[in-house]
Order: C-alpha cells, then sequence, then structure tokens
C-alpha cells in the first residue's frame, strides 16, 4: 500500500533511485572495462573517436587525461564524473555515439512493453473479475491452475513455444524482427502472458476483498444496487492493489524486455545490451543499462503518481 | 462455560484461495525426483554428456541414447542431467547464501532500528534500484562464462527479499503485546525469537526460499540462452536451447526437451510451497 | 413508502440452520409503528443471525426457515434480488463497525449524498442539501469532505447513520450500535436511536448492554445459544426477570455489582508524581499523581484517546515519563510489574501451545509446575486447556490464563488495560471476581483502565478520572 507522503517527497525518492541506479551502472561498467584484457587507454579512445579516428597519439593523450596510470579509485571517480554530464561515449563496435543508437532502440522497447502492458491487462483484468466474482467456483481453479502453470513457463521458453506453435507450425505471425504491427503479436503475447499470470489473481483477490468488504454490504443495505454498488465503491477501491501490483511487475517487465527482444530479434534496448555485453561494446552496455534503469525508475513513478490519483488518503495527508 | 460456542463471529464465505493440496503432493515427488537426476548425474544414463559423434547427430531416442542426441551427437539425457546438476546445485547455494543472511539482518535490523536498519534498508533499497535480472547480467558480464559471477549476482539479488520479509514480520511482532508481555515476564531476547518470531516467519521464509530457487534456476537458463550465462561446451539447459533451435524443423523433440525440464522444475519448486504465492 | 402505511416487521417461528443443526430459533416476535424491540445475549446467542435472517445477509452455508414480513409483506419467500429492494427502502441497517462500514476512499458526505440521490431519489441539488442538513441535525458540520479515516469513531457511527436512514426507511435494524464506544459517545448514540419510534419508525435493536436496553424501553428478547429465554416488555423483564440466565446477565451489568470494601492499609509499593503523557507534541496527561498500597485496586477512567494506556505504559516503564517520575519500591524485583491485555489472544505468542509459553515463565523464574496448577485451579480453568493454543480457548479462559502467568513471576503490582472489554457480561464479572479475589489473598495491587465508569465505582478501591489536557 502506498504511503501517505506529500507528492515532492515521492519524487524525491525516485530521484535518489535513479542517482542510485546510474552509480550502480557506472560502476559496474568500469569494472567490466578493468576485468578487459589489454591496454584500456586504446579502448576508450576508440570508444571516444571511432576506430578510424584514434591512433597512439590519441590513447596517449586519453591516458594523460584519465590518468589511467593513476590508482583506481581515482579512475573509477573520473568514469563516473564523465556519466554526470551525460557523457556516454561511443560504441566501440559501431563507431556512432551510444545516445543516438540508444534514441532508436528505445521507441522499440517502448512499444514492447507497452504493448506487454496492454495484452496482460486485456487477459487478467477479465479473467480475474470472473474469478474473484465466484471464489472457489469452476472460473477461480481453472483459471488457478492455468496461472500457476503458465507461471512457471520462463519468458524466453514460454517466446520459443509461442514461435514454434503460431510462427512455425501455424504460420500465423512472423518469427522475429520488426517490420510491421503483426511482428509485435507474439513478443507482446510473450511477456503479457508471464505478466497476467500472476496479476489475473491480484485482479481476483481485489475483487474478493472487496466484495467481502463490510463496506461493500452496507453500500447494498443502504439501498444501493448490486451494479451500482460495483461500479462506484468495488471497482475503485479494487483497482488501488491491482495498480500496486502492476508498479512491482515493472521489474519482471524490464528483465522480460531485455529476454524476449532477443528471443525475436526486437531491435530495442534489450536486445542492444545483450548484443554489446557479447561484444564487450561496455560503452554500449553502460548506455543501454543506465537507460532500462532509468526506464525502470520512471515508470515505478508513473505507478506512484496513478496510485495518488485513486487513492484520496496519500492526498488529503 | 457458554463463550465458546462463538456462532456470531462463524466466519462469511471462505476468502483462502482454493486448496490445491494435491498440487504440493506431486511439487514434493518432483522435486525428489530432480534431486535425485541432480545427485546421480550423467553416471544415471552411463553417457558423457560431452562425448561428440557427428556421425551420430539428432539421431531419435534409443536404448542407448534414451532421449537421443543432439546436433553433434551428444548424448541428450546425460546432457539434461549435467545441466540439472548445475541449475540445481547454483540454485541450493544461492539459496542459503542469500537466505540465511538476509534473514538474520532481517531480525538485527527489526530488533535494534535506528541507524543498523537505516543502514541495512538503504542497501537493500539499493540492490533493488535496478531489476534484478538487469543486475545478475551486468555482474555476470565483468567475467563472461564464469560460474561464479552467476552466483555471486543471483545471491546478491536474492538476499534482498529475505531481509526486507524478515524485518517487516518481525517489526510487526515485535510491536504486539505477546512480546512486550514476554520481555515484561522476563523471557530471554533468544527465547523470544524461538517463541514469537520462528513461527510467525518460517512458512514465508519457506516459500520465498522456493520461488528464489525457482528465480535462480531461470537465471541460469536465461542468461545462458542469451549466450551471456555459462558458455558452451558446457551442459545448460539455456545454452542448449539456443544450440538447438536452428533444428527445430528437423528435430522438434530436442529443443522441447530442455524447455520441459525447465519449465518442471520450476513448476516442481512452486508446487511445492502450494503453486501461487501472494503477492 | 411513507409512514402512514403503518411500518412493522413480524417475524414467525424462524430459525436458522448449519445442514442439521439448528443454530437459532424458533423466534417470534412483532415490532409495530413507534414501537422498540430489544434482542439481548451474549456472544454465540445468536442476536446477529437474527438480523441476517431478517435482512435476507445469512452466509451461504447457513439456511433459514419460518416467515419473515416487512410492512405487511412476506419476504422469506422473495429471490435474492427481490429481497435486497426492500435494503434503505423499508429496513434500514445501522453496522456494527461503522468505520469498516463506510468506503475508505470516498468523502463521508458523499456517501451519505448518494443515498439521498440514489436511494430516495431526490434530484443531485436536493441531495446535496439533504446530506448538509444531516450533517447539520447530527453534529457533523464540516466532516462532508473528511475521508473515513479521519473520522472518529463516534463521527464514523452518525455518519454511518445519516447513510443508512438517507431512504427513508421505516424500519431501523441496529446490531450492537454501542460497541466499542466511550460513555459520552454511548449516550449520543441511544439518543438518536430513542427518536426513531418517537417519529413513528419501527427499531428493532441488538445489543449485549442491559443498559442500552434500559434506556431503549420498548419490548425485550433474551436470547441465549440460539433459544429464546426470555420475551416480554423491558422494564418488566429487566425489574423482574424470571429466569436465572436473565438474572446472571442482569447481574453482570457492572452498575449492579456491590460496591468493594475499603483498600487495607499496606506498604506503597508504587508512586508517581506529576506524571505527564505525550503522544508526539500533543500533552495529554498534565500532573497526574498516584500513590499505590499493596493489595489496592485503583481504576483510571476517561475518554478514548486520553491517553490511558500511554499511562499505564509509563508506569510500567516501558516508555519514559515527558515529565515527572515513577518510583518503585526498593523491594521489588525486576519482574514485579506486570500487565494484562486488552485482547487476551494478542497477550500470547499465537502459534505455541499455552503449556508452553506457561513453562517457559515457570522455568525462566525457577517455579514448579504444581505451583502453577495451583493458580489454574485457583482461577476455575482446567489444566487440559493448555494443550490448546491461544485462540483455540475463549477470551474469558485465555484472560484468566494470563492472570496465572503473571501470578507464576510473583508480581508486587498488576497493570491491566481494559482486560475484560472484549469479554461478554457475564465472564467479565467472573473474572473481575476471581481477579480481585487472588490479589487481594497475595497482596498485590492492581492499577485498572476501563472507560466503565461503574466498573471503576464499584470494583476498585479508588478511581481517577482523566479529562483531556486541551
Amino acid at each position: 500500500m502506498t504511503a501517505a507522503r506529500p507528492f515532492l517527497a515521492a519524487l524525491a525518492q525516485r530521484g535518489l533511485q535513479a542517482l542510485i541506479v546510474a552509480v550502480i551502472v557506472g560502476i559496474v561498467s568500469f569494472a567490466m572495462m578493468q576485468a578487459l584484457p589489454g591496454d584500456a587507454a586504446y579502448r576508450i579512445a576508440a570508444g571516444r573517436y571511432g576506430y578510424d579516428m584514434m591512433d597512439a597519439a590519441a590513447a596517449e593523450a586519453v591516458r594523460l587525461e584519465l590518468g589511467l596510470d593513476r590508482h583506481w579509485s581515482v579512475q573509477l571517480f573520473a568514469w563516473l564524473g564523465a556519466l554526470a554530464q551525460f557523457d556516454l561515449g561511443r560504441s566501440l563496435v559501431y563507431g556512432s555515439p551510444v545516445v543516438d543508437e540508444i534514441a532508436v532502440q528505445l521507441g522499440y522497447s517502448l512499444l514492447l512493453a507497452a504493448g506487454a502492458v496492454i495484452t496482460s491487462l486485456l487477459i487478467a483484468v477479465p479473467v480475474g473479475v470472473a474469478a474473484g466474482m465466484k471464489p472457489g467456483g469452476v472460473v477461480d481453479r481453472v483459471t488457478l491452475a492455468l496461472s500457476v502453470f503458465v507461471r512457471a513457463i520462463p519468458a524466453f521458453a514460454l517466446g520459443v513455444v509461442l514461435v514454434l506453435a503460431f510462427a512455425v507450425q501455424l504460420k500465423l505471425f512472423p518469427v522475429a524482427g520488426f517490420r510491421g504491427p503483426e511482428h509485435l503479436v507474439l513478443p507482446s503475447l510473450t511477456l503479457g502472458l508471464g505478466l497476467a499470470a500472476v496479476s489475473n489473481r491480484v485482479v481476483r483477490d481485489a475483487v474478493v476483498d472487496a466484495m467481502a468488504a463490510e463496506w461493500q454490504l452496507f453500500a447494498r443495505t443502504k439501498g444501493l444496487s448490486a451494479r451500482f454498488t460495483v461500479l462506484r465503491h468495488v471497482l475503485r477501491n479494487a483497482s488501488l492493489p491491482v495498480v500496486t501490483y502492476v508498479g512491482v511487475q515493472m521489474a519482471y517487465l524490464i528483465e522480460g524486455v531485455v529476454i524476449v527482444e532477443t528471443v525475436f530479434a526486437w531491435p530495442g534496448i534489450g536486445h542492444a545490451l545483450v548484443h554489446a555485453i557479447f561484444a564487450r561494446d561496455i560503452a554500449m552496455v553502460q548506455g543501454t543499462a543506465l537507460t532500462l534503469g532509468l526506464i525502470y525508475v520512471a515508470l515505478n513513478l508513473a505507478i506512484d503518481l496513478a496510485c495518488r490519483g485513486i487513492d484520496p488518503r496519500t492526498r488529503s495527508a | 462455560m457458554t463463550d465458546f460456542t462463538q456462532i456470531d463471529a462463524m466466519p462469511p464465505a471462505r476468502r483462502s484461495w482454493p486448496r490445491i493440496r494435491p498440487a504440493r503432493g506431486l511439487g514434493f515427488t518432483l522435486l525428489a525426483l530432480l534431486a535425485l537426476c541432480a545427485v546421480a548425474g550423467p553416471d544415471l544414463v552411463g553417457q558423457d554428456p560431452a562425448k561428440q559423434s557427428l556421425l551420430e547427430a539428432r539421431q531419435p531416442p534409443s536404448a542407448d541414447n534414451l532421449l537421443g542426441t543432439d546436433h553433434l551427437g551428444r548424448d541428450m539425457a546425460a546432457r539434461l542431467l549435467s545441466g540439472a546438476q548445475l541449475s540445481l546445485s547454483l540454485a541450493v547455494l544461492s539459496v542459503l547464501t542469500a537466505g540465511l543472511p538476509g534473514t538474520l539482518l532481517g531480525i538485527v535490523a527489526a530488533w535494534y532500528g535506528g541507524w543498523t536498519d537505516r543502514v541495512l534498508t538503504s542497501f537493500a533499497d539499493a540492490v533493488l534500484a535496478l531489476p534484478g535480472l538487469l543486475l545478475v547480467l551486468m555482474l555476470a558480464a565483468i567475467s563472461p562464462g564464469s560460474w561464479w559471477a552467476l552466483y555471486a549476482g543471483i545471491s546478491l539479488t536474492l538476499w534482498v527479499e529475505y531481509f526486507r520479509y524478515t524485518r517487516q514480520r518481525a517489526r510487526i511482532v515485535m510491536a504486539e503485546p505477546a512480546v512486550e508481555a514476554s520481555r515484561l515476564l522476563g523471557l530471554t531476547p533468544g527465547l523470544i525469537i524461538r517463541r514469537h518470531l520462528v513461527p510467525e516467519i518460517g512458512p514465508g521464509l519457506l516459500t520465498i526460499a522456493a520461488f528464489g530457487a525457482a528465480t535462480a534456476v531461470t537465471a541460469v537458463a536465461a542468461l545462458g540462452f542469451v549466450s551471456v550465462g555459462v558458455r558452451p561446451p558446457t551442459a545448460e539447459w539455456g545454452v542448449m536451447m539456443t544450440e538447438l533451435l536452428p533444428y527445430w524443423r528437423e528435430a522438434p523433440f530436442l529443443i522441447l526437451q530442455p524447455v520441459a525440464c525447465l519449465v518442471i522444475t520450476v513448476l516442481a519448486l512452486h508446487l511445492s510451497v502450494g503453486g501461487m504465492r501472494r503477492p | 413508502m411513507t409512514l402512514s402505511d403503518a411500518p412493522s416487521i413480524a417475524v414467525d417461528a424462524l430459525s436458522v440452520f448449519f445442514g442439521a443443526t439448528r443454530l437459532l430459533g424458533p423466534v417470534s416476535f412483532r415490532v409495530a409503528a413507534g414501537e422498540t424491540l430489544v434482542i439481548m445475549g451474549e456472544t454465540g446467542a445468536g442476536k446477529s443471525l437474527t438480523a441476517q435472517a431478517i435482512l435476507g445477509t445469512l452466509p451461504k452455508e447457513l439456511r433459514a426457515e419460518g416467515k419473515v414480513t416487512i410492512n405487511g409483506r412476506q419476504v422469506d419467500t422473495l429471490s435474492p434480488t427481490d429481497r435486497s429492494a426492500l435494503w434503505g427502502r423499508d429496513i434500514a441497517t445501522l453496522p456494527q463497525e461503522p468505520w469498516l462500514a463506510l468506503d475508505p476512499l470516498m468523502q463521508a458526505g458523499r456517501q451519505v449524498a448518494e443515498a439521498h440521490r440514489y436511494v430516495a431519489g431526490l434530484p443531485p441539488e436536493g441531495a446535496r442539501n439533504a446530506c448538509v442538513r444531516d450533517f447539520e441535525t447530527l453534529g457533523l458540520v464540516g466532516a462532508e469532505r473528511r475521508l473515513p479515516g479521519a473520522l472518529s469513531g463516534g463521527m464514523a457511527q452518525r455518519v454511518a447513520f445519516a447513510a443508512a436512514t438517507a431512504g427513508r426507511a421505516p424500519i431501523l435494524l441496529a446490531d450492537e450500535p454501542t460497541k466499542g464506544l466511550d460513555a459520552e459517545r454511548h449516550a449520543r448514540v441511544v439518543g438518536l436511536l430513542t427518536q426513531v419510534p418517537k417519529d413513528g419508525g419501527a427499531l428493532l435493536v441488538i445489543t449485549h448492554e442491559a443498559a442500552v436496553a434500559r434506556a431503549l424501553g420498548g419490548n425485550i428478547i433474551v436470547l441465549r445459544d440460539g433459544r429464546v429465554i426470555e420475551q416480554g416488555q423491558t422494564d418488566q423483564i429487566l425489574a423482574k426477570p424470571q429466569e436465572p440466565y436473565t438474572q446472571d446477565l442482569l447481574a453482570a451489568d457492572p452498575q449492579a455489582w456491590p460496591r468493594s470494601g475499603t483498600a487495607p492499609d499496606g506498604a506503597v509499593v508504587l508512586t508517581a508524581e506529576g506524571l505527564a503523557v505525550t503522544r508526539g507534541d500533543r500533552v495529554l496527561i498534565e500532573g497526574f499523581d498516584l500513590s499505590l498500597r499493596a493489595g489496592e485496586r485503583v481504576a483510571v477512567t476517561g475518554p478514548s484517546g486520553v491517553g490511558k494506556t500511554t499511562l499505564l505504559d509509563t508506569l510500567a516503564g516501558l516508555i519514559a515519563p515527558a515529565r515527572g517520575n515513577v518510583q518503585r519500591a526498593k523491594s521489588l524485583g525486576r519482574h514485579a510489574v506486570q500487565k494484562l491485555y486488552q485482547d487476551p489472544p494478542a497477550a500470547f505468542p499465537p502459534h505455541v501451545p499455552l503449556e508452553q509459553s506457561l513453562r517457559d515463565v515457570a522455568r525462566l523464574h525457577g517455579v514448579t509446575w504444581d505451583r502453577v496448577t495451583e493458580y489454574l485451579i485457583a482461577l476455575n480453568l482446567l489444566p487440559d486447556l493448555l494443550e490448546r493454543r491461544p485462540d483455540a480457548v475463549s477470551g474469558g479462559e485465555l484472560q484468566r490464563i494470563s492472570v496465572a502467568r503473571a501470578l507464576t513471576v510473583g508480581p508486587v503490582v498488576l497493570l491491566a488495560d481494559e482486560p475484560t472489554s472484549r469479554l461478554d457480561p457475564i465472564t467479565q464479572r467472573q473474572t473481575l471476581e476471581l481477579l480481585a479475589g487472588i490479589t487481594e489473598a497475595k497482596g498485590i495491587s492492581i492499577v485498572l483502565v476501563t472507560h466503565h465508569a461503574a466498573i471503576a465505582e464499584n470494583w476498585a478501591h479508588q478511581s481517577i478520572e482523566l479529562k483531556s489536557a486541551t
């Protein structure tokens, strides 16, 4: 449950989280750089200026400027300093600025994330409400069993199974890449099913709790009809835990984006991150991981705000 | 004495989730079988998971190769068993290394409060600032292909859950009149933890452990699948999926085997603690 | 429906079954316009079942038999939908827990206005005006825009009253309307209820308190274990109860208790001087003095929120006093001050058998188990009970077990925080009598916090009334 707290404090808390994300990503990227074999100065120079513009003199300039001969802690400080100035450097593989690469990929990732969340809500809300209206009934039991089963299938395995079933055997949807809206169907379904496997039970619980609440019965006994009580009282109260839980699922969503993009060769940030790790393109690793981390923070902030919108208690406090 | 017949206090309709007790039994049975497979390993089928034989590639199941052979002619059953060994041992280890300190630190934070609590909570929050798998992915990337990097990354992300759960429950329990009464009655801290806290958090910790083990198994496979985890030729389920994906048309039963192993393992872990976890 | 239709509720041989087990009945009564009926009984008597059977809100697994007529219309044969159409329009219900009965996310005023608008069918403007009038009449001006969480218990009860009666139903059904209210709020709710029959309505009230029945008058039904024990005019039955159970129930009303004797003249064991109690920045209690003698019973009373519990914790040494000091006699050991709690199940580790809890205490203090058994027997407890867990024994038994547990450490002072407010009247009387007896025999002093003026008056040697410092 969202604690009652002033708006600015909520904002400040997410700001701090964003800062922590940047520091962790910076430190881990730095560690990755240190762990690489070979001369760091050459790699950084290549990262900054591109391979064609780079020579021994440029590497030497970098060595002096960053003090690569100094203690690693000094270097780490310099590394984080560059990050603080939003200097993400250039891709070691493509030579283009990391920011340009990410600007292209970001749209694709957000599209996939939005598709996944919408798919999951389209599944979870009707299923959860149907199960919650009759707890212990047939719908409740069947959806519970299904949820347990689907939840046990990791996102990438689900992706593989869906590809085999829909794209390869039935030839209904394209297998990979992105050239049109039909390419969005399978990746969104893969992620959306995984999200819905849990969130439909949260919707179900929220509905059961709201329907069993004393205020629900009192709304009825004071004379409101069943339909009216649901529309005016139950939905709003039940939506609060659901929206809060969608916030909890954002971690699953970001993780899923990374893996599912790779399965479907989706041209987004997650795919780029995995590719960059494989290619040891550290500037890209840092840039993409940072962007994913910040998207995560932004999504959490959006959920905070949505909860405040639904729950007047947080505003009056 | 009639105040024991609580007719008025009878609960309205049952609100708990429909029970799936038989499912729990199924979960335990599957877990026991998996544990057996993992302990015995490839010896169970008497084949070498690494031995290649290109002439016998992608063979259907036979008496020699119970589950067929992969694209390099290696015995599938032996490789799957070897994968089970790797995944389950890592899961058990990371649950232990995450669970013990996580639980103990949770109790410490709740018991002492103040600065101890603030420092520990800030550390936990910092770990949670990034989605868990992203952190594991990056930590694993520092030392690519290393089993230890994977293990450290997974443990680091998993301990937070034990910590937060234990701390939160312990704070509630410590504030209850029952603990105040026990303190006034002269019970020692150790006895208070044993009588009040342990029975309260035990079942919850078990659930977290089962789900955490499932997360660990999934993470290893996911990273293997996207080629940033354990590297070939190690027999690991995620790596096997990547290797066998190109052959789905000729031999769909091959790619489905590691998928099935993974799903059965996660399902067994989830079912053993009741199937669905109340979020 | 207007008042001229002669509102009435008639119940004929009403019974409630769980499978083949009869939980309630047969009960028959009739309440006409301008009349009042009180249904009185303890927990488990079937009072709430009666209300639920009349309304048609019984849990699924229970089944009702018998005829229920509301405003001349037989309703027990109606479908659930048709039955619920009577709610708010023909019969209004006051909830037991007003806080839980209000939608936590909707402003108080809107919850009343929506009943005026959609149940009484007023136009939007008229509904808002009616709501404003309700809030004026009930002394709730300024609370319209507050959320239920920001209302006090008494205010929430009045908002619920306004919302329940907005549909102008001529019959009002109130289930334990005074539960958990302090003396002042108690009187206010009873005042609201007595107005209903005066305005030509029919009133049906369920309560366990004889005082509420006395104030409401009319007719009464005394229920026990689902059976009618006695039925008739309230004033006659309260004055001359025929059945032994009714006599016990009335004798259990603290106003009817005999007064305690004078305090024993023991040595002073605990003193408090100029004690101040604060919550946050707010000063709750100022200049509290106490000089407690061995074997003395002191009662502390006062309205809700005045800081009684915090005062007790300060005396126990659990909280440092904001100002002033608390001094224990030098002879007192570390565990000489013990507490009794309002909610007995919350005072025991819930997953541990009671015997284990008691053995832990006995072992730590070097007390033999025979000794503990003696205490249990002295408190009318069967040792078999101890095999159970705290949630499997009744509240009264558990409170006595907690007394036995406290006695095991050999206390000099017992601090009791509303130890019987969750118990039924007869159990409350038994518990407090046993407590007084055993502490007097052992020279143990008690400070009892209670919201019940009559208990303070009759049970304690000395009574201190706390008033709000603000």
